[in-house]
């Protein structure tokens, strides 16, 4: 606009636009100086500009569902109450596998909160964790894909932390006093990490010290490589391994041989 | 000879074919099936095979080789036997051919149907291969099956057993061999080998006392099974080797830790659990205050029931359950046993900090890891 202005001015004389064009010469270079910064530095400068001020949007959003849904029994502060727990410094993790597998919103007080339909959509769930997330910090998604890793390193990863309560294809199994571990195959790999780095209700946390980002996407790769393997063997059994097989075998097959035995039998 | 009483007795091929018996002396006879068995078609045939006869001919030598007794059915009405062969006929081709039209849609679902492993209907893929191969090798089976049933003759043939001692001659054989054998060798002449044979005879049935004596109570004076890896200053470390840190689990964390040997923990009993608690959660046993460190605690993962592994642990009630028999141990209480069949708690190591704030054993275990043994002085 002054730039402008310098322009419409050069009619009035030289000595003005001599004095004019030393403001034009610097607001030039100016423009220069900050159209290139702007021109090299733009990813940077945008994107943070951006996230951060998305991430207040989604943290404003996040605390609107919040007081909707979860403050009754989590408080209007997330300080808790009777009905549930305290939310500050569990993190963006927490919130996301809680509500990504439809844990949370509960139900009903059983021993265990059941898998459910989740009730959020995930960019709903992005910013429920986004507002819990900015209260008290605490464990958040990595950047990248979660299932980024090594699928042999993964194995044996899981068979060393997982597989004894999980089962070795990620079926689940029982707990005490009717807890249980759940079966992996519905989660998605951000439910994955998440219950490894919150360690949800009886699950034991693996902090990074522990199990480092890239084994814990290691790890969810061969998660989802086990759970969502093909059988083209057919009805997999529930992937408990060879005791059901076995009695499915010894029942139903021998039985329908003896059976067959005993029909050729009645007819010789 | 005959049986009118029951109609699906056609008789066999042989007989319809060459002495077809007239329907009005089928129906002179008027016994039954089993006493067919002792009828002139036995004695006929031969009286020492006949089954009637069978215990007296036992003792006698020189009965040759068992004697097939036949005894065959007579036959019905000719057109109406053709009719039921015919029909017959037509199913077991049938079967056949279902058996070739497996054979062929078992290459074409092999080769050709969209049942693949990425697919999601590819749970059909081995199944429908098994019913088409279950029907090709079951139908040669079923129309085999029911040709013999339908076409063949019926024929019920007895074979005896061959006598249970060897003819007399043979005996006489064996044992001349015997003392000729006996002769040449030379035993009653050479006392000296005879007597070195019998020394090193002896010997060798003395050799299986020492699995014996490994049985007993000496083998065991070095408590070899009462004792692990574990030692004084030892580091706790992961599977692949890393060292424990304290602050490396948060709370509600586990770690599988082993004793830091050099080349690496092979032996079974050292498994340890690493778990890290609330302090205040915490109950030490007493005498055991000072084995934990700030809500670390560890235990062994060998269940005290049958040594299986008790690595599923509950943070939220501190239970560590033992998938193979629900045996339950309490944590935060010195791994009391629960609930289960397990009569000892697990065995907690006493573990501490070193200067460079890594965890290491103040020692090995208190107590024999693992199930309960004959010799175990607790």
């Amino acid at each position: 606009m002054t730039e402008g202005r310098a322009v419409t001015s050069t009619k009035t004389g030289p000595s003005r636009f001599q004095r004019l064009s030393g403001y034009a010469v610097v607001l030039l270079a100016l423009a220069l100086v900050g159209g290139l910064y702007t021109a090299f530095a733009a990813p940077k400068s945008n994107a943070a500009d951006s996230t951060s001020s998305e991430q207040s949007m989604a943290v404003k959003a996040g605390r609107e569902l919040f007081l909707q849904g979860c403050s009754t029994c989590h408080g209007l502060n997330l300080q808790g109450g009777a009905g549930g727990p305290s939310l500050i410094g569990v993190g963006e993790s927490a919130v996301i596998f809680q509500v990504e597998s439809g844990r949370m919103p509960l139900y009903a007080g059983t021993v265990q909160a059941p898998r459910k339909k989740a009730k959020y959509s995930i960019a709903e769930i992005d910013q429920l964790a986004a507002y819990v997330g900015s209260i008290g910090g605490g464990p958040s998604l990595p950047k990248g894909a979660l299932n980024d890793g090594q699928l042999q390193m993964g194995g044996d990863l899981f068979r060393t932390n997982c597989a004894s309560c999980h089962n070795f294809a990620g079926a689940g199994g029982a707990l005490t006093y009717g807890k249980y571990a759940p079966p992996l195959s519905p989660s998605s790999a951000r439910v994955i990490y998440t219950a490894m780095q919150t360690g949800p209700e009886s699950m034991p946390r693996f902090t990074d010290n522990q199990l480092t980002p890239d084994e814990k996407k290691a790890i969810t790769k061969y998660v989802e490589f086990i759970t969502k393997a093909p059988q083209p063997g057919g009805n997999d059994l529930g992937r408990y391994g060879p005791v059901p097989e076995g009695l499915v075998i010894w029942l139903v097959g021998i039985g329908a041989l003896v059976g067959l035995t005993l029909w050729i039998g009645a007819r010789a | 000879m005959t049986n009118p009483a029951d109609p699906s007795d056609k008789g066999s091929i042989r007989d319809r074919l060459q002495s077809p018996v007239p329907s009005s002396e089928a129906n002179s006879g008027g016994d039954s099936r089993h006493s067919d068995l002792t009828d002139a078609g036995f004695q006929q045939t031969d009286s020492r095979g006949a089954l009637h006869a069978r215990g007296h001919d036992e003792g006698q030598q020189g009965v040759p080789h068992a004697t097939p007794v036949t005894h065959a059915h007579a036959p019905l009405d000719p057109a109406l036997e053709e009719a039921k062969a015919r029909a017959a006929e037509r199913k077991i081709a049938g079967l056949f051919l279902a058996s070739f039209a497996s054979v062929i849609a078992f290459f074409f679902v092999y080769f050709l149907a969209p049942f693949k492993f990425t697919e999601p209907n590819n749970i059909y893929f081995t199944p429908t291969l098994a019913v088409l191969m279950g029907i090709a090798l079951g139908g040669i089976g079923a129309g085999t099956v029911m040709w013999a049933k339908n076409l063949m003759g019926h024929e019920e043939t007895v074979q005896e057993r061959h006598p249970f001692g060897s003819p007399p001659e043979e005996r006489a054989a064996a044992a001349e061999l015997l003392v000729a054998g006996a002769q040449e060798s030379q035993l009653g002449r050479r006392s000296l080998l005879r007597n070195t044979l019998l020394l090193s005879g002896g010997a060798l049935a003395l050799l299986p006392l020492p699995l014996l004596f490994d049985l007993g109570p000496y083998a065991h004076k070095e408590r070899g099974l009462a004792t692990t890896a574990w030692k004084k200053g030892m580091r706790l470390v992961r599977e692949n080797g890393t060292p424990v840190r304290i602050g490396d689990l948060g709370l509600g964390s586990i770690d599988i830790v082993f004793p830091d040997v050099p080349g690496g923990n092979m032996m079974a009993d050292a498994p340890t659990m690493l778990i890290r608690m609330q302090p205040g959660e915490f109950k030490p046993v007493k005498g055991r205050e000072d084995w934990s460190v700030d809500g670390h605690v560890a235990y062994s993962v060998i269940c005290t029931h049958l040594g299986c592994p008790v690595k599923l642990y509950e943070q939220q009630t501190h239970h560590l359950f033992c998938p193979c028999h629900q045996s339950t141990f309490d944590a935060s209480n010195g791994a009391k046993v629960l609930f289960g069949p397990a009569a000892r708690p697990l065995p907690q190591l006493a573990i501490s900090v070193d200067a460079d704030g890594y965890f290491i054993a103040q020692g090995d275990y208190h107590e024999p890891v693992g199930p309960s043994y004959w010799e175990r002085k607790p």
